[in-house]
Formats: structure tokens, C-alpha cells, sequence
């Protein structure tokens, strides 16, 4: 297990100089001119050129590359070229806020799904089974914008038991709107999924055996059952999570909530270089990371692939 | 085990709706709104709306603009102006910083002489342009500027040409007073945490969510009004709506698109016309559009009265002239160009396009804009000519069209001073092509020279006789399609007294409201 970690982990160094590299063509690909965002409605040729030599942006870019590369390695992030702020303060002060709505839409995702999909899949209730279905149907087609709008409704004008939208401070009365909203696509494919590992797993040999050893229902679904339905939704909920660490914009921008997702559409319009490249490269890591985990954790969770796999 | 999964899932719910039923009150905010975000509150790098706007309420400035548009005194408490309208001597009292320290005329020397210097880089420096050696100094090729503290309360500025709106210049979010201790030693850190000597100071800024402001307790006015103003950052217009709804905010712009709803919903609603005119921008330098015909045909083509009633639901005024008719000297001139498809297809066939061209009108993205150019294309349809719609993100929009690469493109000019040159001057002067204002590329001498003299002619009616030529000989020469000046809608909650929509941007600094 240590040396497949250590493995992974040096995966990373080729990883993120792809993620540098790739970055850094597309931004200079593109048409507009960081400079523009920064000289308001009326300038002069003087005025950009002098913000250009400011910036660096009147170098070569073969020397723009190898110096961003340079201080790529030394962890030094730069200032934006709009706000002037050192990149990592910022993001530092917007990721704990990205983590928390991307914590708390997993969370309700995989709680909300899971129930769902078990009630469904062991065939008790028959009719919830079916409408939970439909409803994963409505919740996986649903769009992001329409349902956000939908929850504030509701919510916030009609039963007025919910903030519209902010951060709140980090209260959770402000986290709940957005966090569902968010989760909504990911607990319909949580549930369906749950649903078909319990139906297949129902039929398998060692169902059977357990059943046959006298062994309770309860005990059945939740020791071998259960288990073996969890593999793909951890599956499901390690790629919706790295997602929801850049691609929450919508959520983040109807909830006025004030994460990465926002920051890097903000800077990307501004042509705010720095900043697109710190969050894009800090938003890499977070991803390659989380899906070491994901791998992780299936050992633990089906003693065959851990057992297969004979690293250790 | 499906059991323990729901009684997890129902007791986090409940937990969730436990906490969620608690709210905090905090102490007494006129609660605001902003759909973008300030990018830098420093007075010399605040380029767009929103940090102009907060800079403003942090900083004062030599002389403000009231809601009105008329200029009072600020920090100069009164000034003289010699008899060649070369040299202004004002005299600088009574204002203190936020930390408490006082304003002398030696910090208003030191804040503008920062402004301009070229250690500076501020995109903004042509605020002060019209001081004597301001073009030199910030070139670097002269160490400083007329602008000189003769003692504590005496600030002398002298200026290269008369300026006869200098005091207006002055009073532009730019021009605000910044503390010379805080700017030098936090540098590029200032714009995060700006101190001056305006109504207000910036006691939290959190990103992406809420800039809180109290009253800067040093100001003479410290008492008065509202303690502490809260600016919800909100980029979604429906979400700003519903927090206006549920009465978090008291005060919201409303878009053209959401006024019938508003006009039937029984709140205040607030209108004043803006100091703003919508265009669209021909190339004047490229085949057909260099043409006058051709492009006073397309003035003919589109029935903009029409586009103003179904479209902005009549949030607007069409343009018959180009300076909006709160900086004119004179009414609105009648309309040059009246809706007539078959006068439109003449001129054309006379300018040798008998059958029509195709063109590219560039837009940036903006649903309200899309929903305009289309009915300008189905317009222009009907006189043979073929728009295609092209769509870009800020950025890349105006760089295209500062580089005069589209055929036309759609836009708007905000005044940043209430003057009839701030429209003409940076529009038409052949001067300002590009980047400087004049996006059409639109070269003519005689407006060239009425411009040049009429900025210097003191006498307000003289100067708008020549305004009024220089516009009449824009308008005939047809460089945009002129479409609207628009109307601003406000919607005011109940406990907000005393708010008046202001004429210009910064001339509202809300120490005059109160809540009820």
C-alpha cells in the first residue's frame, strides 16, 4: 500500500506540469488582453504599454513560461494582475468556503442516495421503490440554475424559513439552499446506483449462503448486501466531489456564494492569469488527491481488491 | 440497516432545520447590493463601476458631486479661480482621515502627485491631465507638476489650457484624497485596505460575499444618518430580486425586463433618466461604412421608437441628439433620422448597394443587448442587409473592437463627469480613436476644432452654442446608429428615507438617508 501511494503521489509531478503547460497555452490561445480589464473605458496606447512592462506581459513567451515554471516550483503563486492581492491569499480564503459546500452536497448526496437507492433495491416497499425511482429520473435531468431558483421559491420568499443566498459567515442556515441544490444530480445517481448493487447483489452466492446460514435480514443487507452496493458509489462520489471543487459555478453564482468555482470564471473573464493558474493548479492536486483516496478506500471497503491488487 | 440509513438522513434534516429556524439581527445597515465585485477600492487603479463606486464613499475629494450633479465643496472648503482661468487656489479644512490623522493641503498635494507619477502606472492619471507639466511629469520627463501646498490649508494648482471642467475632473472617483502614510507603506496592499477621509471606512471586505462600511467617526457629519452600510456582492439578478423580495436589501436596480411586474407590485419605484447613451458603433473607416449614405440609411432602417416600447418596456429616450438632455444647454434637437424602410433602400442604392451588403455586429454577452440586436437584425432585413450577430466575452470584445476589426458593434458611454464635453470630446474627437473613446474611428476637423475651443470657453452658454454645432455636425455625419438615452429604475424599500438616484455614479454618498 505505501509504495502504490508513493507511486501515485510522483504521478503527480508529470500530472501537474501537463495541468501548467496546458493552462498557460489556452490563456495566451485565447483572444482578449489581460491589461484591458484594468484600464476602464478610456485609455491610451501609452497606458497599456506601460501596464504591460508592469505585468511582464511584454516579454517573450518562451521566458514568460520558464519563469512561471520557476516560480511554479519555488510555490510562489504571484499577485493578480487586477486586485493586486498575493494569488494564494486568495484562494486560501475561498477554498475552505468550496470545501464546506462540496462536504456538505456529498453529504447529502450519499446520505439522501444511499437511503433512496436501499429502499428501492431491497423491494420492501414497493411503491416508494418505483416513485423514488422516477423522482432520481427528475433529479439527474433537472438543471442546476432552474432548481436553485426553484429552492429560493420556495424556500426563502414562500416559507421564508431560509436565506436567499450569502455565506452567512459560515452559518449552516446559509449552506443548506445551495449544499442541495448542488447534491441534487449527484443523490439521483447515488440512488439508482445503490438500488442496482442491491438487486444484483441480492442474486449473488454469498446473499445466498449468508441467508442460508440463518443469518437475519438485517444483518444480511447491511454486512454483505450493503457493502457490496457501496464500491460503485464510491466511485460516483469521488468524481462528483473533484467536480464540485471547480465546476459548482452555477450553484455558487445563483447562491452568491463565494467559492473557487466563481473566483476562477471571474479571473478568466478579467484575463487574470495568476489567479486562473493558482486555482487551476490548486484545483489539480485537490483532484488527483481526492481520487487516491477513492483507490484507497476500496481496499478497505472489498477485502478482494485488496487482497488482488498484492502490493503489499 | 435501511432503518439506521433514514433515521441518520431525518435526524440530520431536523438538525438542519433546528439551526436553520435562529437568525441574527446585527446593528442598524442600509443593506446594499453589487452584481460585480470592487477589484481595487486605491482611487488611482479603480477603474470599473463597482470600485469607483465603493472608492468613492471611502475617499473624499477636493470638490463632490451632489445627487443633483452640481459640485460642492468637500475637502476644499471654498476657492478662488483667476481672472485667465489658469490658476485655482483652494482651501483645504476641516477634513481627518479615518485613523484620525487631518487632511492638510500638503496630503492633497501628495495624493494627486500620486495619481499622476509614473512609479504610479494609474490608468487614470488623464484626470489631471489639463495641470501644467502634468504630461511631462508622468512621462518622466519632469520631476513634478503645478500643483503646490503653500501651507497647510493653501493647495495652489495651475493648469497648461483653461479647463472649464477641471472642477469636475476633481471630483471624480479618481481624483479622492488618499492618506499618504497608508498609501506608502501598504503599496500595492492599499486597494484592499484603503484609508481616507470620505463618510465612510472599510471595515471588512470578504471576497465574493460582503463589504460592511461604517461611518468614518472623523468626518464632520460623523452623527447623522445611517451608521453602517452592508454590500451584498451578487452576481445573478434573479437571486438579487429575491433578496429584495424577502426585504434583505434596501435598494435594487431593476432591469427594463422586470419593471411591468415591479410597476403592479405596489413598492416604491424610483426613475431617473441616465447620463448614458446606447449606440451602435459603425466603422467608420472601412468599406460601406465610410460612406454617410450608407450609414444614414441604417439610421433610417430600424424604428428604434419600437424597439425602446417592446423590448426595454419604454425604460428609455431615443437618442435625437448625442449629449442626454440633463447636460444640455438647449432642448433635445428633433429627430434627423426618422423610420423610413424605402428612404433607407434610396440612399443605399445611391451609394451603389442596390441589393444590400452583409455586415457583423459585435456584441458582448448580455441577454438584454441579444434580445435588442435581434430586432435590429430583423430590421435591417427588410432593407436587404444582411446582419450576422456575433457574440464575445468582455475581454475579448473590446479588444476586437478597440483594434477596429468588426463592422459595427454595440455599445454604451456612461458620462464620468455631468458635461456635455464628456460625451463629445472622448466620442468624436478625432483624437481619442481606439482605446480613447472614439471607437467608431470617426475623424472630422471642423468638430475637431469646435471641440478643441470650446473645452477652454468658460461662459456655460457659450460653450453649449459650440457643443451644439459640434453634435449637429455628428449627427448629420451618421458615425453610429444612434438608438437611446436609458432610464434608471430603482425599486427602495420602506424603511430607506431621504435616497435620491444619482446623476452621476459617485454622487451619492448616503450620509443624507435615513431608515425608518
Amino acid at each position: 500500500m505505501g509504495r502504490f501511494i508513493t507511486r501515485r503521489l510522483l504521478l503527480l509531478i508529470p500530472i501537474l506540469f501537463g495541468v501548467v503547460t496546458v493552462t498557460f497555452i489556452i490563456m495566451y490561445v485565447i483572444p482578449g488582453d489581460p491589461v484591458l480589464s484594468l484600464v476602464g473605458e478610456r485609455y491610451d496606447e501609452e497606458t497599456l504599454e506601460r501596464l504591460r512592462g508592469e505585468l511582464g506581459l511584454d516579454r517573450p513567451l518562451a521566458l514568460r513560461y520558464i519563469d512561471y515554471l520557476g516560480r511554479v516550483a519555488r510555490f510562489d503563486r504571484g499577485r493578480s494582475f487586477v486586485t493586486g492581492r498575493p494569488v494564494m491569499e486568495t484562494i486560501r480564503e475561498r477554498v475552505p468556503r468550496t470545501l464546506t459546500l462540496a462536504g456538505a452536497a456529498m453529504l447529502i448526496a450519499v446520505g439522501g442516495g444511499m437511503a433512496a437507492g436501499a429502499v428501492a433495491g431491497s423491494g420492501r416497499i414497493p411503491w416508494a421503490g418505483k416513485s423514488l425511482m422516477a423522482l432520481t429520473l427528475v433529479g439527474v435531468s433537472i438543471p442546476v440554475f432552474w432548481l436553485g431558483l426553484l429552492l429560493i421559491h420556495l424556500f426563502a420568499i414562500r416559507l421564508e424559513i431560509l436565506p436567499p443566498s450569502g455565506y452567512g459567515g459560515g452559518s449552516i442556515r446559509y449552506l443548506v439552499l445551495p449544499a442541495l441544490t448542488l447534491s441534487f444530480a449527484s443523490m439521483a445517481t447515488v440512488a439508482r446506483v445503490t438500488r442496482a448493487g442491491f438487486l444484483e447483489a441480492g442474486s449473488e452466492d454469498f446473499v445466498r449462503t449468508a441467508r442460508a446460514k440463518g443469518l437475519g435480514e438485517g444483518t444480511v443487507m447491511g454486512k454483505h448486501v450493503f457493502r457490496n452496493a457501496l464500491i460503485p458509489v464510491v466511485t460516483i462520489v469521488g468524481t462528483d466531489f473533484g467536480s464540485y471543487l471547480g465546476g459548482s459555478v452555477l450553484t455558487e453564482s445563483i447562491f452568491g456564494w463565494p467559492g473557487l468555482g466563481r473566483l476562477i470564471v471571474q479571473s478568466i473573464l478579467k484575463r487574470d492569469f495568476p489567479v486562473i493558474q493558482g486555482s487551476v493548479l490548486f484545483m489539480a492536486i485537490l483532484f488527483v488527491l481526492v481520487n487516491l483516496i477513492v483507490d484507497i478506500s476500496y481496499g478497505f471497503i472489498d477485502p478482494r481488491i485488496r487482497e488482488g491488487g498484492g502490493e503489499e | 440497516m435501511i432503518r439506521h440509513i433514514l433515521s441518520i438522513t431525518a435526524s440530520l434534516i431536523s438538525a438542519l432545520l433546528i439551526v436553520s429556524c435562529g437568525g441574527g439581527e446585527g446593528p442598524p445597515a442600509l443593506r446594499l447590493v453589487l452584481q460585480t465585485e470592487p477589484t481595487n477600492l486605491d482611487p488611482a487603479s479603480a477603474v470599473d463601476y463597482s470600485s469607483g463606486w465603493v472608492s468613492s464613499l471611502i475617499h473624499s475629494n477636493i470638490v463632490r458631486f451632489e445627487p443633483d450633479g452640481s459640485i460642492e465643496p468637500d475637502l476644499a472648503r471654498s476657492w478662488t479661480v483667476s481672472g485667465d482661468g489658469l490658476e485655482y487656489v483652494f482651501h483645504i479644512t476641516g477634513g481627518r482621515f479615518s485613523d484620525g490623522g487631518s487632511v492638510t493641503a500638503f496630503d492633497v498635494e501628495s495624493s494627486l502627485k500620486r495619481l499622476i507619477a509614473p512609479s504610479t502606472a494609474s490608468p487614470r492619471w488623464w484626470v489631471l491631465e489639463p495641470v501644467a507639466g502634468a504630461s511631462d511629469f508622468h512621462a518622466g520627463r519632469a520631476g513634478g507638476c503645478s500643483i503646490e501646498a503653500r501651507d497647510d490649508s493653501t493647495l495652489v494648482i495651475r493648469l497648461g489650457n483653461r479647463a472649464a471642467h477641471f472642477l469636475s475632473l476633481l471630483a471624480m472617483p479618481a481624483a479622492g484624497i488618499v492618506s499618504p502614510d497608508a498609501a506608502d507603506s501598504l503599496g500595492r496592499d492599499y486597494g484592499r485596505r484603503p484609508t481616507g477621509s470620505g463618510p465612510w471606512r472599510l471595515v471588512s471586505w470578504k471576497s465574493g460575499d460582503e463589504i460592511v462600511l461604517e461611518r468614518n467617526m472623523f468626518s464632520p457629519e460623523a452623527d447623522s444618518g445611517v451608521p453602517r452600510i452592508s454590500i451584498r456582492l451578487i452576481p445573478e439578478t434573479m437571486t438579487r430580486v429575491a433578496e429584495f423580495e424577502v426585504g434583505n436589501l434596501d435598494l435594487l436596480e431593476i432591469p427594463p425586463a422586470e419593471l411591468e411586474l415591479w410597476r403592479s407590485a405596489g413598492v416604491r419605484l424610483l426613475s431617473k433618466p441616465e447620463l448614458r447613451i446606447v449606440y451602435i458603433g459603425l466603422n467608420n473607416e472601412k468599406p460601406p461604412f465610410d460612406d454617410p449614405r450608407v450609414r444614414r440609411a441604417l439610421n433610417m432602417a430600424i424604428d428604434v421608437e419600437s424597439v425602446i416600447g417592446h423590448i426595454l418596456f419604454g425604460a428609455a429616450e431615443k437618442a435625437t441628439g448625442i449629449v442626454p438632455a440633463g447636460l444640455r444647454g438647449s432642448p433635445p434637437p428633433a429627430p434627423l433620422y426618422r423610420y423610413d424602410p424605402a428612404g433607407a433602400v434610396q440612399l443605399l442604392e445611391e451609394a451603389g448597394y442596390p441589393d444590400g451588403f452583409s455586415m457583423e455586429i459585435w456584441q458582448r454577452e448580455n441577454p438584454e443587448s441579444g434580445r435588442i440586436l435581434e430586432s435590429v437584425q430583423g430590421f435591417l432585413a427588410r432593407v436587404g442587409i444582411d446582419v450576422k450577430i456575433v457574440t464575445r466575452e468582455w475581454s475579448a470584445f473590446k479588444q476586437a473592437v478597440d483594434r477596429g476589426t468588426p463592422d459595427a458593434f454595440y455599445l454604451d458611454w456612461f458620462a464620468d463627469y455631468p458635461e456635455a464635453g464628456n460625451f463629445l470630446v472622448p466620442l468624436f474627437h478625432s483624437e481619442n480613436r481606439g482605446g480613447g473613446g472614439n471607437r467608431a474611428g470617426f475623424a472630422d476637423e471642423a468638430v475637431d476644432s469646435i471641440l478643441d475651443i470650446a473645452s477652454g470657453v468658460s461662459d456655460p452658454a457659450a460653450r453649449w452654442e459650440m457643443y451644439a454645432e459640434a453634435e449637429k455636425r455628428v449627427m448629420e455625419a451618421a458615425p453610429w446608429i444612434f438608438l437611446w438615452f436609458p432610464v434608471r429604475y430603482e425599486v427602495v424599500s420602506h424603511r430607506l428615507e431621504g435616497y435620491e438616484i444619482p446623476v452621476i455614479f459617485n454622487g451619492q454618498r448616503f450620509t443624507g438617508v435615513s431608515l425608518r
